[in-house]
């Protein structure tokens, strides 16, 4: 800690010593329109930049005072969020978007800043995994190669199926990235994983695996219960599932899609409308938080990880024992507890520029959400580019970073400046199909299962 | 003198027309101005009944009930009504029972009036000592005291007594009886009081009328009490009128009975079967029925 | 003397109004009236429910051990006391923030002083348990690797062999059939019961050697008490560092007295150098200037973002199932009496009654919570929160439609026991004195104040009682559901967390919640038996 001025302040306090502080009270301090806020979170690992900017004071160094609220479920805090009653909060990825087009709860909701990449898991049940075990003999061991693909869970689905069942498994949330990394997964093994249409909400039309909504914390007690055989979460529910012996995981999100956008900062568009500045604030203050979860010594090691894991554990914030969330947090995950893997980029704060909202990520969602129907009509291209920009608001983005340039809290290279919003195409998926945001017709068409659309 | 009560042949039957019994028929009764009449009967006969035609609280079913020539459509505070169960609000102490009365009856009275003449009453029946008290922590007596001095501060013109002292041993009875006699005579007014005691009734009243036994009670033929008062219940045992009295009446009540009795053993004792209700219990008053109709005993006197 | 004994008797007649009769034969002990009387009665009342308690203390510390869950076991007393311990800790760390952000001066600084000290000293902890954990860790590892390592050699062995015996085995029935002769049933037969019998084998073997890994898996799975122990020391030291190490900040850099004096410093440095400018920088100054000086009141009247505690969550549980009652109340009685008053209008009621009452307050409660937001879009800007919020005591609870709406359903689930009652209340008034209210020609309302709710009193309030005690156990589940700030909140908070103390945690709200519900009760009791008279219908 900043010892030396500590020490001066023991002492008595001359303007001089006032001063040397004046990295706290920032001159740049913007003029907030509300001081004091109210930001909803669900309990997972990936809400830590808004923790992370409490406690460590980046909210403070902004003249906000922040009150940071769990939530039980991701549908009560979106209507929190609209009904005013939470400023902003920790979101899924697809959320924003749904509630903009009206699926689900209908509200104009926006991000600037995207929370975290990757940080999801697929786990099974033990006898699913000794079963996909015994259909592909390579993951017969300790420490099974990867990626691993739906390919043998797929007899286990038909052989239920011919038994008159299907196989359970549980997301967190229609509109969750779980629930179309989840569909993408079984459908990239050919498996259907149903289809969302006016009247079935649910989202099980023709499925050949039934998806059920759980919420995060309840998925290993679902999981130990047999309502499901497995589940699609993020963390620390697949360590828990490792650590209480109760589930395999088989794969996690960075392998289906490689740095995903998987939670975004939400607020309401009236909200930014009225407070503008606070809005600027508070993206600042999250965008350093970011990058004070990356950082990295010399070797690449995360240097303020096992901090923030201890600071996540406090039962107010995940409330997990330290220990299970220091797994994936300090870059480690386990597969099985015999299978401890290094995964530096299972969660992403803020490198390759994982803050930035892309509009690219935006339509990969909603492509999503009309593969399986949630968008139940054929949109055009220009649709999506304008949903996209309508929620994903890198202008704000951009502008909380450029204060953030003049103070010297990033470096110029950490933003993609004159970026247009659209990541390059990319391959990174499970299936090897590329993805390219400027054609999302094309790409909606490009898959074996799901909705197709014609070419405008 | 007019007569300030007056009942006009009138009846009270209850049930449907086909089955219809009649609790009381063709009363015939007139009260005068400051007079003290007591009705005497069995218990059962209707006494209750009678009382409350006689307050308002009951219609008859034909004929009329008059006061000052009026007939009674609603009870109210002319028609001071004590209750046989005192009927004091149990919440209230014996002073707010009193106060309530009056409250209702002068609504404009100032609070230190009605402060002064709430006490003045309860200290008229001699319960000084128990203002504060609550009715369960009263004796009999003491709750039939209170009841009476929350009737009086009704300063009504007409006493309707409900056997007002027959749940009290001997002793507290013949003090409240005195307690009655004394405030009747200084205050003069008009009191019907219903009684099953001759004693009392002779004691106190000025006409005694007796109630024939039910159903289908009547008033049948009064005696007339004359014995000069105030009388003085240690040597009315010697007094010739009151033996001659006391003895006419029990006679005639003793040979009510016997009849009765003998009608009742003409009839075939039917087994007690009534038909189960499942209508809500009715909050009105309902009246005690005998289940074997008998026509034709009347005519008694 | 005389002032003893009427302290006696006002005692006993506080102790009986309050039900708390057991307390009697103290009182009357302390007299030396019948001691041994009373020394039986405080056996029989006192010392037989404390030695009641310490036996299922007792039970519930032998028979929690073997209750085992994939989250570790049941929790002791021991642990839920500890349980207890932590949940007020972080209460009173997160007061004691609030505190330093405001102090100032030379308390400042000695409470400053104070907490590096003990930072110093809780470094050296912090650093001690890391090496405890490893150690302990290491230590359970070895012994897990050393227990493990025979049974693994023989898994694998097993499993080899079992392969390689299956897949021989497939190989001679693949030659076997080629020399099967097409038409000849019987050696068909036997070569088919040749195959099935391979089957079975392979599905034997693969159970034996399924029984094995499971065997492996539960060594693995054992916990360690030492490493279990070592982690909670852990945690206890690096949980203190974290705080005070936010403390200290909140003392010093943060402190809000600090930050004023920074940006006074700030201002008056900006007024210097505006003298000497002009032109659009002496604009831009002086604009500087009144934005640092509205940014100065705002920092003065800033107040420390308290994340809620467990006694604030507490209050505010409280507060809520109040407002709840107090709603449920103002439906239930008005209702009850007009029920009671007239059956016509019961009849008519009697069909809604019949249907709401048993509905569940997880029914209401998104109803409810759908209803109220909707009226209220937004809290921030509605005037009737604002002014809610600016009221003094009930401010602080910061009510908001989750607020409401669990109030609301604490209302919807609770009345219809008042409702029974103060129907039944006023339906069974005596009719004496009905009488002495037609006597007394009292009018509609002089009938309904003096005659027939004070009748009723003691049947509605003993239907207030048990309203109160559902609206209790009902606000907690609709705080669940809500996520309104309460004791309900913490349950699902805690239960979301799943940490290895969590489940203590979640024992401790079974008592507080017990506890207060039994406050609740005994004040209801008090009430009841305050309106109540000799010879009022009871339930």
């Amino acid at each position: 800690m900043k010892a030396h001025t500590l020490k001066q302040h023991v002492g008595s306090l001359s303007l001089a010593a006032g001063m040397a502080m004046t990295s706290f009270v920032a001159a740049e301090q913007l003029d907030v329109e509300k001081s004091e806020l109210k930001f909803g979170f669900i309990k997972l690992t990936d809400c830590a930049p808004i923790v992370i900017a409490k406690e460590k004071g980046f909210f403070e160094d902004e003249g906000l005072q922040v009150d940071v609220v769990a939530q039980p479920n991701w549908k009560t805090l979106l209507d929190n969020v609209i009904s005013g009653d939470l400023d902003g909060a920790h979101m899924l990825s697809g959320q924003p978007l749904a509630a903009t087009i009206g699926f689900g709860t209908k509200a104009h909701i926006i991000t600037a800043f995207t929370m975290d990449l990757n940080g999801n898991g697929i786990t099974v049940s033990n006898n699913i995994w000794e079963q996909m075990q015994a259909n592909d003999e390579k993951l017969d061991s300790d420490t099974p190669p990867h990626p691993i693909t739906a390919d043998s869970l797929k007899p286990i689905v038909e052989e239920k199926l011919e038994d008159g069942e299907k196989l359970q498994m549980g997301m967190v949330f229609p509109t969750s990235t779980h629930n179309y990394e989840l569909r993408y997964w079984l459908a990239a093994a050919g498996i259907n994983p149903g289809m969302y249409t006016k009247s079935d909400v649910g989202g099980r039309t023709d499925a050949q695996v039934e998806l059920s909504v759980t919420p995060p914390p309840m998925m290993p007690a679902t999981l130990e219960s047999g309502n499901i055989q497995g589940y699609c979460v993020g963390e620390p529910w697949n360590q828990q599932a490792v650590s209480k012996g109760i589930g395999v995981p088989v794969t996690t999100n960075y392998d289906i899609w490689k740095n995903n956008p998987e939670k975004v900062f939400g607020v309401s568009k009236s909200w930014a409308d009225e407070n503008p500045q606070t809005y600027l604030a508070v993206t600042k203050a999250l965008i350093r938080a970011g990058k004070w979860l990356d950082a990295a010594d010399e070797s690449g090691k995360l240097v303020n990880r096992e901090e923030a894991a201890r600071i996540l554990s406090r039962s107010d914030y995940v409330g997990a024992d330290y220990d299970v969330i220091k797994n994936s947090m300090t870059g480690y995950f386990y597969f099985q507890k015999t299978d401890k893997r290094e995964m530096p980029e299972f969660n992403v704060f803020f490198k390759d520029h994982a803050t930035y909202p892309w509009y690219s990520d935006g339509i990969w969602f909603l492509t999503q959400m009309r593969r399986w129907g949630q968008i139940s009509e054929p949109k055009s291209k220009d649709w999506y580019y304008e949903t996209a920009k309508s929620v994903y608001k890198p202008e704000v983005y951009l502008a909380a970073a450029k204060l953030l340039l003049e103070d010297g809290h990033v470096e110029k290279a950490e933003i993609p400046w004159d970026a247009d919003g659209f990541k390059a195409p990319t391959k990174d998926f499970i299936d090897g199909v590329e993805y390219n945001g400027k054609e999302p017709i094309k790409y909606l068409n490009s898959h074996t299962i799901g909705n197709k659309d014609p070419e405008a | 003198m007019n007569d300030i009560l007056q009942i006009n042949n009138a009846s009270v039957s209850f049930g449907p027309p086909s089955n219809r019994t009649d609790v009381l028929k063709d009363l015939q009764l007139s009260v005068k101005e400051n007079e003290f009449v007591a009705v005497i009967g069995f218990s059962g006969a209707g006494k209750s009944t009678l009382m409350n035609l006689l307050s308002g609280l009951q219609q008859p079913s034909s004929g009329e009930v008059l006061y000052k020539g009026e007939s009674i459509k609603e009870p109210g505070p002319d028609l001071g009504m004590m209750f046989q169960n005192y009927s004091l609000l149990p919440w209230l102490s014996v002073l707010d029972n009193v106060k309530l009365a009056i409250g209702a009856v002068e609504p404009k009275i100032s609070k230190s009036e009605l402060d002064e003449k709430a006490h003045h009453y309860v200290k008229m029946v001699k319960l000084d000592h128990a203002f504060d008290k609550k009715p369960h922590e009263l004796s009999g007596g003491m709750r039939q005291r209170a009841s009476l001095a929350r009737t009086l501060s009704l300063d009504p013109e007409v006493l309707l007594l409900d056997e007002p002292l027959s749940a009290l041993d001997a002793l507290t009875r013949s003090e409240l009886q005195d307690q009655i006699l004394n405030i009747w005579e200084k205050d003069k007014r008009t009191v019907v009081m219903i009684t099953n005691d001759v004693d009392e009734a002779v004691l106190m009243a000025d006409r005694i009328v007796p109630l024939t036994m039910g159903p289908g009670a009547t008033l049948a033929e009064e005696f007339e009490v004359n014995m000069a008062r105030p009388r003085d219940r240690h040597t009315l045992n010697d007094h010739p009128e009151f033996m001659r009295l006391k003895s006419e009446i029990t006679k005639f009540m003793m040979g009510l009975n016997k009849e009765s009795k003998e009608l009742a053993a003409d009839i075939i004792p039917m087994p007690k079967v009534e038909p189960k209700s499942f209508a809500p219990p009715v909050l009105s008053p309902t009246f005690k029925q005998n289940p074997v109709s008998r026509k034709g005993n009347n005519n008694v006197a | 003397m005389k002032l003893l004994k009427q302290l006696k008797y006002s005692l006993l007649k506080v102790i009986d109004l309050s039900g708390l009769t057991f307390l009697a034969p103290i009182v009357r002990l302390c007299y030396g009236e019948e001691p041994k009387v009373q020394l039986q009665k405080i056996g029989q009342w006192i010392l037989v429910p404390i030695a009641g308690v310490c036996a299922f203390l007792f039970l519930w510390h032998i028979t929690s051990g073997s209750i085992q869950t994939k989250s570790g076991t049941l929790p002791n007393p021991v642990e839920t006391w500890q349980g207890y311990n932590a949940i007020d800790t972080q209460a009173e760390r997160e007061g004691l923030k609030k505190t330093s952000y405001e102090l100032v001066g030379e308390e400042r600084d000695q409470m400053l002083a104070d907490a590096e000290d003990r930072l110093a000293e809780v470094k050296v902890q912090v650093a001690e348990t890391n090496a405890a954990v490893t150690a302990a860790k290491e230590a359970v590892d070895a012994q897990t690797k050393e227990l493990i390592a025979p049974l693994d050699k023989e898994y694998k062995e097993l499993k080899s062999q079992y392969k390689a015996a299956s897949k021989a085995r497939k190989a001679v029935l693949v030659t076997d059939a080629d020399s099967l002769k097409a038409g000849n049933v019987a050696e068909y037969n036997a070569y088919y019961e040749k195959v099935e019998e391979s089957v079975v084998k392979t599905a034997q073997e693969k159970e034996e050697l399924s029984i094995l890994k499971k065997k492996i898996d539960k060594i693995r799975e054992i916990k360690s008490p030492e490493v279990a122990k070592a982690l909670l020391e852990q945690t206890f030291a690096a949980e203190e560092a974290q705080y005070l190490s936010k403390q200290i900040e909140l003392l010093s850099d943060r402190n809000r007295a600090v930050q004023v004096e920074t940006a006074t410093g700030m201002i008056s440095t900006y007024n210097e150098e505006f003298l000497s400018l002009t032109g659009k920088a002496a604009y831009d100054k002086a604009r500087s200037i009144a934005k640092a000086k509205e940014r100065l009141s705002k920092m003065e009247s800033s107040s420390y973002a308290q994340p809620a505690t467990i006694w604030y969550q507490v209050k505010r549980s409280i507060f809520c199932v109040f407002t709840g009652f107090i709603i449920g109340t103002a439906i239930a009685v008005p209702i009850g009496i007009l029920c009671g008053l007239n059956s016509t209008f019961m009849a008519a009621m009697t069909p809604f009654i019949a249907i709401f009452k048993p509905v569940s307050p997880i029914v209401w409660l998104p109803i409810a919570l759908i209803i109220v937001s909707g009226l209220i879009p937004d809290p921030d800007n509605n005037p009737l929160m604002l002014f809610l919020w600016d009221l003094p005591l009930i401010g602080e609870y910061k009510i908001n439609p989750a607020f409401i709406a669990s109030a609301v359903t604490v209302a919807l689930c609770s009345l219809w026991a008042t409702l029974a009652n103060t129907a039944l209340g006023v339906a069974s008034i005596d009719k004496d004195h009905m009488n002495v209210a037609r006597v007394l020609k009292l009018g509609f309302f002089a009938r309904l104040f003096k005659i027939v709710i004070p009748s009723a009193l003691p049947l509605i309030f003993a239907g207030l009682r048990i309203s109160l005690g559902v609206g209790w156990m009902v606000l907690i589940a609709a705080e669940l559901l809500s996520s309104s700030e309460g004791i309900g909140k913490f349950v699902w908070d805690q239960f979301n967390n799943g940490a290895s103390d969590s489940l203590a945690k979640m024992m401790v709200v079974v008592f507080l919640v017990g506890i207060i519900g039994l406050i609740l009760d005994r004040i209801m009791i008090v009430f009841q038996r305050m309106v109540t008279f000799e010879g009022s219908v009871s339930v």
